[in-house]
């Protein structure tokens, strides 16, 4: 706990301490501002349906972006400078080290997500939103975000050139992304069951937000698929560490 | 106290350790000696927990490093080659990351005092970026002191300082060595001689031999070729030097002459000196012609080859004179 805690730290005040990080905020926050404006306005002076769940629904879209810029840095960072071979003959498990940084780019993510609360704020001036589904929307986006964040991770351990590591982790969440489009196709193909496009369709991000969590609805096999999601991810990232060393 | 036994790292084909031994005493310094690639960086990744062995036992601490890898981390310290350090933090910043992992309580003040110790204090705020070369080998090795380990594993601490701080480095490294099992590596023979009570030296994953340093010394001088100066020109001293039975051959080499001794046991500056004397010259120098590593290396794979060649034919003299 203490080693996970002390590079949990280290890796938040980073966020903080880096310009890219505010970057990918700012652009994240001036986007979302545009888009929430041009709805409220379209929708002359009544609170619109779906502009609840404008800013969580593009918040997560656009993870197949966020997610590899946030955490393309850390792992590869440390296997090109050499730090992680320090790291590695301290007391702390390769778990307790990666479990550290996967904590803090979620908690960094928490942040970005929450300061999105203000578009609802607004809304409450003009209507009253229903703040149940509110709570569910974000509930969700924060654990689809934790999964792809994960995700991405796993490829910051994989090379230590960061853009690779970028591009990979994009096209990893994006794969996660579009497996309701694949599920489609393949339930289309003849001579083919439907229960594998279903099967597709249930490991995707969107089966268990789009459908659900944004409406409102909270089941408990959707937060248990993010929740593995992200175990398996780190386990996986766990692995690869280990391995690089002993191959090293 | 460092116990190896038998230790191998193999990478796929290439074999880096092949089957070493040595056992590194507390309150000594033990050097690891040998040029680059010769298997040094691998061994004390291995002792360290970094990277698993291949086959063999390294004890370090009492503890197995391969069985009970976080007992060992807990009492090493360890300063790899290239120093890695963040670079975004501030000396005493990075001291307190590390001490958090490792569990130091009042970890402001330990890594206050090491800084002090390698002479840093006054740099405790600086981001490392931009402390020099050498102020980044000091707060390495202070990352390696920080939790007062047993056992100090230093990589080639001193290279790529300048000369004034190798010398305070290698002062540090004599003093640590007194209170702890230090073991460190280097490529350079003087150094080695200067801080080590005890030298391993090390080429191709193996160990060539083993002892304190005046040991060696003999042990690597013995039957390597001398180089002589004399205040007259060379080619005129030259024949005399020939003449010595201690003398199998001589040679000009710009203004100095190198002598290659008959017998590889007795050395032949004594008689290179009186016979120096009795001509009436004086001398200018006298020493061995390899006085660092690669060149002792040199002279010693030169020897091997020779020994090997002349087994069929003749006595060693000989195939010297041929050449």
């Amino acid at each position: 706990m203490r080693q996970i805690f002390a590079v949990f730290k280290r890796e938040l005040g980073l966020y903080f301490r880096s310009p890219v990080a505010y970057a990918i905020t700012f652009a994240l926050l001036l986007f979302f501002g545009l888009q929430f404006s041009s709805a409220v306005t379209s929708a002359n002076g009544q609170a619109p349906a779906d502009a609840l769940n404008y800013v969580p629904s593009l918040l997560t879209f656009l993870m197949f972006l966020v997610a590899p810029l946030l955490t393309m840095r850390l792992l590869a960072e440390e296997t090109r400078e050499g730090t992680l071979e320090v790291i590695m003959t301290m007391p702390i498990r390769e778990s307790q080290f990666i479990i550290g940084k996967f904590l803090a780019v979620w908690a960094f993510y928490t942040v970005i997500l929450l300061l999105t609360v203000v578009y609802h704020l607004i809304l409450t001036t003009i209507g009253i939103p229903d703040y149940g589904r509110a709570f569910s929307m974000y509930l969700g986006a924060w654990l689809y975000g934790g999964a792809t964040l994960a995700l991405a991770m796993i490829w910051s351990a994989v090379t230590e050139d960061q853009v690779v590591a970028a591009f990979l982790g994009a096209a990893t969440v994006l794969v996660f992304y579009l497996s309701n489009v694949a599920a489609t196709a393949v339930s289309n193909l003849p001579n083919v069951s439907e229960g594998l496009g279903a099967f597709i369709r249930e490991l995707g991000l969107q089966s268990h937000y789009e459908t659900t969590l944004l409406n409102g609805i909270v089941r408990a096999e959707d937060i248990l698929y993010f929740v593995f999601l992200i175990v398996a991810a780190l386990f996986i990232t766990t692995r690869i560490v280990e391995v690089r060393r002993w191959r090293s | 106290m460092i116990e190896v036994h038998d230790l191998v790292k193999r990478y796929g084909q290439a074999t880096a350790v092949k089957g070493i031994s040595f056992t590194a005493h507390p309150g000594q310094v033990t050097g690891f000696l040998g040029p680059n690639g010769a298997g040094k960086t691998t061994t004390m990744r291995m002792l360290t927990g970094f990277l698993p062995p291949t086959s063999g036992k390294a004890v370090v601490a009492g503890y197995d490093v391969f069985e009970q890898s976080m007992e060992v981390r807990k009492r090493v310290g360890y300063l790899p080659e290239n120093v890695p350090l963040y670079r975004d933090m501030t000396a005493l910043s990075y001291l307190m990351y590390m001490g958090e992992i490792r569990g130091i309580s009042n970890r402001r003040q330990k890594a206050q005092e090491v800084l002090e110790r390698v002479a840093l204090a006054d740099r405790a705020n600086s981001r490392i970026r931009t402390l020099s070369k050498g102020m980044r080998q000091r707060v390495g090795l202070a990352q390696a002191l920080l939790h007062d380990p047993e056992v100090l594993i230093l990589d080639e601490p001193t290279i790529g300082l300048d000369p004034f701080q190798v010398l305070e480095l290698r002062e540090l490294v004599r003093e640590l060595g007194k209170s702890h099992t230090l073991l460190f590596s280097t490529h350079i023979l003087s150094e080695a001689e200067q801080v080590c009570d005890n030298i391993i030296i090390i080429n191709h994953g193996q160990i060539i031999t083993e002892g304190s340093p005046a040991e060696l010394r003999s042990q690597l001088e013995r039957g390597g070729r001398v180089l002589l100066r004399v205040n007259v020109p060379a080619d005129t001293a030259l024949p005399a030097i020939q003449a010595l039975k201690e003398v199998a051959n001589a040679s000009l080499n710009n203004d100095s002459i190198v002598a290659v001794p008959a017998n590889p046991n007795v050395d032949p500056r004594p008689a290179i000196a009186r016979a120096v004397i009795d001509k009436g010259w004086d001398l200018v120098e006298l020493r061995p012609l390899a006085v660092n590593l690669e060149e002792i290396f040199l002279e010693v794979t030169r020897r091997e080859d020779e020994t090997t060649a002349a087994e069929p034919t003749a006595a060693p003299a000989e195939s010297e004179a041929a050449q």
